[in-house]
């Protein structure tokens, strides 16, 4: 996108004065455009004491080069005090995707090594977890699931879940455990806690095989259904994304964020109908239940493998609208905290 | 001209520091700050806006041009703003007021090691380390032979990082860093570890990096070092930049004050 032209331009003057993000340019991969320059704005530096021998200027930086003389070749980059919000910078984060991809395979290599398990904990860690709710919430509470067998019932929402839980905790103090990095090197610091959601794709395939299995022993046919599963996923990782860059960001400033983070999702899995179904909901209460995104993937996952849910346009509309918000409310959020990083970790 | 690599102006960078108070921890909670939050805005407004943290200046005003080329050794006791200064031209942090600008891709050295991770082995560490340096994964396929060669550890490239000794590892490192190829080098101080060979390695590299026409800022405490292979060198003291010139000339000046037990700026 690129601001240009009169009237949208008033409307950001609109936002000036009001206090408002003044510009948020995305700049976007493509050839044709080129990447805007950062308009410096009236720097207001801290009140110095006497003693200091700095002048203490307010001065407008004007994005012209510091040499006027070097002005046929334009700097590679310019190094400047920059305030409020940030560019999303997409072109960089493509640009270091090679990292992007290292960072995964580093992660996943490190997990299997470090357990003495490896994958089998991966299918384990859901199955043991959807055994026990089976038992409580299957057959001491009886709770209902939609005429479909409690496990595999369940066990819909937990290959849904257990993405989100992992996903979460390893990308919420992605940043804090690569402390080192963040302060001695450069590079976009965002691809950290998004290695970790890629590399929560992993283990949810391994996951969705357990949940093949299941079908199988239950003779569960697999239906045309099942092929939705990657869009769900894909939108699954955006919202996992979204969350785990707004906890990472906050995780480098108050260093207790890691605990709120554990006791947030616990809540958010109750939150969630992972052992109990969408049904029992009242009819009223449901658009505003669906505001919790995991709603949609859980109910979407019931549909394709078991044919039947109250998922329907509307809630699947609000799913994807509020991953769409996570992810981009943490993206900014996150450019925003990121040049403070290096300094407080 | 277009022969500027680095043109640094009035750069200051400042950071707040937060004492102890109290008993309470150093750093902030999240717990601590909502708890305190009231009492914090009342404050705030009782003081019309001024907020009592002590604010500490790493970098005051430092403003110096380097051609391309130019090799640049940067002197000065410590705690004085020289990995600061690295740390904003390689932008891992940002400076409070002032700015650079830079001409040409930045390789940064700032600690050898970084992105090493002693549970994986050697040749993984190689990809990691030369990814969080920039290079791409074909380039590092590209120069694998000769980072392994100038390192030395060609048995070795299977064990886990954590089996290696301090040399083996810092060898590694470097050898990584070396072959990154960017057109600006700032190296930090980290000559500091390792053995001679190793060292003579590194400057030997370092010179053959300057031969071929690249920039180094090159910070350092070894005056024999900064004379040998820098012939600029740059004195920062608490933060300002006291002279910049000639690498002996530079030094000579250093060395005299340091005899004196305070320094006159």
């Amino acid at each position: 996108m690129r601001f240009v032209g009169s009237p949208l331009r008033q409307l950001f003057f609109q936002f000036r004065a009001h206090g408002l993000p003044v510009e948020m340019q995305i700049a976007l991969p493509f050839k044709s455009s080129k990447p805007l320059a950062l308009r410096e704005r009236y720097l207001k530096i801290a009140p110095l004491s006497t003693e200091s021998p700095i002048v203490t200027t307010v001065a407008e930086l004007s994005a012209t080069p510091i040499r006027t003389q070097a002005r046929q070749q334009k700097p590679t980059f310019r190094i400047r005090p920059t305030t409020g919000w940030a560019a999303l910078n997409v072109r960089e984060l493509w640009k270091y995707r090679d990292l992007l991809w290292i960072l995964v395979e580093r992660d996943t290599k490190l997990l299997y090594k470090q357990t003495a398990l490896g994958v089998a904990w991966v299918v384990m860690q859901p199955l043991i977890a959807a055994i026990i709710f089976t038992v409580v919430f299957g057959r001491v509470a009886r709770l209902p699931s939609d005429g479909a067998p409690y496990l595999l019932f369940v066990f819909c929402g937990l290959t849904v879940w257990t993405y989100f839980s992992q996903a979460l905790q390893h990308a919420g103090n992605s940043l804090v455990r690569n402390a080192q990095l963040v302060s001695k090197v450069y590079f976009p610091k965002l691809l950290l806690p998004l290695a970790q959601t890629l590399r929560g794709v992993v283990d949810f395939t391994v996951t969705l095989v357990v949940l093949l299995v299941l079908m199988a022993i239950y003779r569960v046919p697999p239906t045309f259904r099942l092929a939705v599963l990657p869009v769900f996923l894909f939108f699954m990782t955006l919202t996992a994304t979204g969350v785990a860059l707004w906890f990472s960001a906050l995780s480098v400033k108050y260093r207790d964020c890691t605990h709120a983070l554990q006791y947030f999702i616990q809540v958010w899995m109750y939150a969630s109908p992972v052992v109990y179904p969408i049904s029992m909901i009242p009819e009223q209460w449901r658009p505003l239940f669906a505001l919790n995104p995991a709603v949609g993937f859980i109910e979407g996952f019931r549909w394709a493998v078991l044919g039947h849910s109250v998922l329907n346009p509307n809630l699947l509309c609000i799913t994807i609208v509020m991953s769409l918000v996570a992810l981009f409310s943490g993206a900014f959020f996150f450019r925003r905290a990121e040049r403070g990083f290096a300094d407080i970790i | 001209m277009s022969d500027v690599a680095i043109a640094v102006k009035n750069l200051s960078k400042s950071f707040k520091i937060a004492h102890q108070r109290d008993g309470l921890p150093g750093y902030r909670t999240l717990r601590d700050d909502l708890i305190g939050l009231p009492q914090r805005m009342l404050a705030r407004w009782k003081r019309n806006g001024q907020l009592t943290s002590e604010t500490f200046w790493a970098l005051k005003d430092v403003s110096f041009e380097v051609k391309k080329g130019e090799v640049v050794g940067i002197i000065g006791r410590n705690g004085t703003g020289k990995s600061t200064l690295l740390k904003i031209l390689s932008r891992i942090t940002e400076p409070t007021s002032g700015g650079a600008d830079i001409y040409g891709r930045v390789g940064a050295l700032l600690e050898v090691g970084t992105g090493f991770h002693p549970e994986l082995t050697g040749r993984e560490n190689i990809f990691m380390n030369g990814a969080i340096l920039g290079m791409k994964r074909v380039e590092i396929r590209r120069k694998f032979t000769e980072i392994v060669a100038f390192a030395g550890i060609d048995k070795f490239l299977d064990t886990p990082v954590k089996r290696y000794s301090t040399g083996m590892y810092v060898r590694l490192a470097f050898a990584v860093a070396a072959h990154l190829d960017p057109e600006i080098l700032l190296v930090d101080e980290v000559l500091a570890v390792g053995d001679t060979e190793f060292q003579q390695k590194c400057l030997g590299k370092m010179r053959d990096v300057s031969a071929a026409g690249r920039t180094v800022i090159f910070i350092s405490h070894s005056m024999e070092v900064v004379s040998r292979l820098c012939p600029r060198a740059i004195w920062l003291h608490e933060g300002q930049l006291i002279s910049d010139g000639p690498s002996d000339a530079v030094i000579a000046k250093y060395s005299d004050a340091g005899d004196r037990s305070a320094i006159q700026t």
